[in-house]
């Protein structure tokens, strides 16, 4: 499958790219393409336990599965106000 | 409960927002919350904070939090105003009126709301310097 992965606020000036797109086996999950993310970028690796995981627009775990065409998206804690 | 959601880059215009307020006659609560940027942030002096959103999670997290307060009090409306870009120092940044019957509910309510959406939904900041554009690290 193919999905897409969007970076926000200070992560895409760490992978300077506002996203990318990865290629996971089938029954991949929300882990499994974060690893892969990292991979990529290592940079993102020191984040790993403090990033935001997101599909579409709902935050979801780690253990989600994904499907192809997903929108992912990764960022660092929100800051509002 | 009614809802009304805006993300701008433009300026809050409090005045026209109080004058669009509906409020019927069984209300007793209008509160009203300015989130104002300081001049400081992390002890570090500078001139304005830039927000980035993502609109579409942010929108869909704010109905979420708007659903939550709807089942735990009765609020007749709650208003929610956040910019997006550039908002210099003691401009708001935030702008939230909650109507409700006492002021107890709208209270909590907006307590709530902000504490709800400073851990949800998805707008982060950069502080900007007196001396450039943007910095690098998020506050």
């Amino acid at each position: 499958m193919t999905v897409t992965v969007q970076f926000w606020s200070y992560f895409k000036d760490h992978t300077q790219c506002a996203a990318t797109s990865l290629k996971l086996p089938d029954g991949a999950t929300l882990a499994d393409a974060h690893t892969a993310v990292i991979a990529q970028f290592p940079v993102l690796g020191d984040m790993r336990h403090s990033t935001l995981k997101a599909v579409g627009v709902d935050y979801q775990p780690d253990e989600f599965p994904l499907n192809d065409g997903d929108e992912i998206s990764l960022f660092p804690p929100v800051q509002g106000g | 409960m009614k809802t009304q959601l805006t993300l701008t880059p433009g300026p809050i215009d409090e005045l026209a927002l109080i004058a669009e307020r509906e409020m019927s006659d069984g209300m007793g609560a209008a509160l009203v919350f300015n989130g104002v940027v300081r001049a400081q942030e992390d002890e570090v002096t500078i001139v304005a904070i830039d927000y980035e959103a993502f609109d579409d999670m942010a929108c869909h997290q704010f109905e979420l939090i708007f659903e939550e307060i709807d089942r735990q009090w009765p609020i007749e409306s709650a208003r929610v105003v956040h910019r997006v870009g550039v908002v210099p120092v003691n401009e708001p940044s935030l702008w939230v009126e909650i109507i409700a019957p006492h002021r107890a509910e709208a209270f909590e309510a907006c307590q709530f709301l902000i504490n709800a959406m400073k851990e949800r939904v998805p707008i982060w900041k950069r502080p900007v310097g007196e001396t450039s554009s943007t910095s690098s690290q998020a506050v």
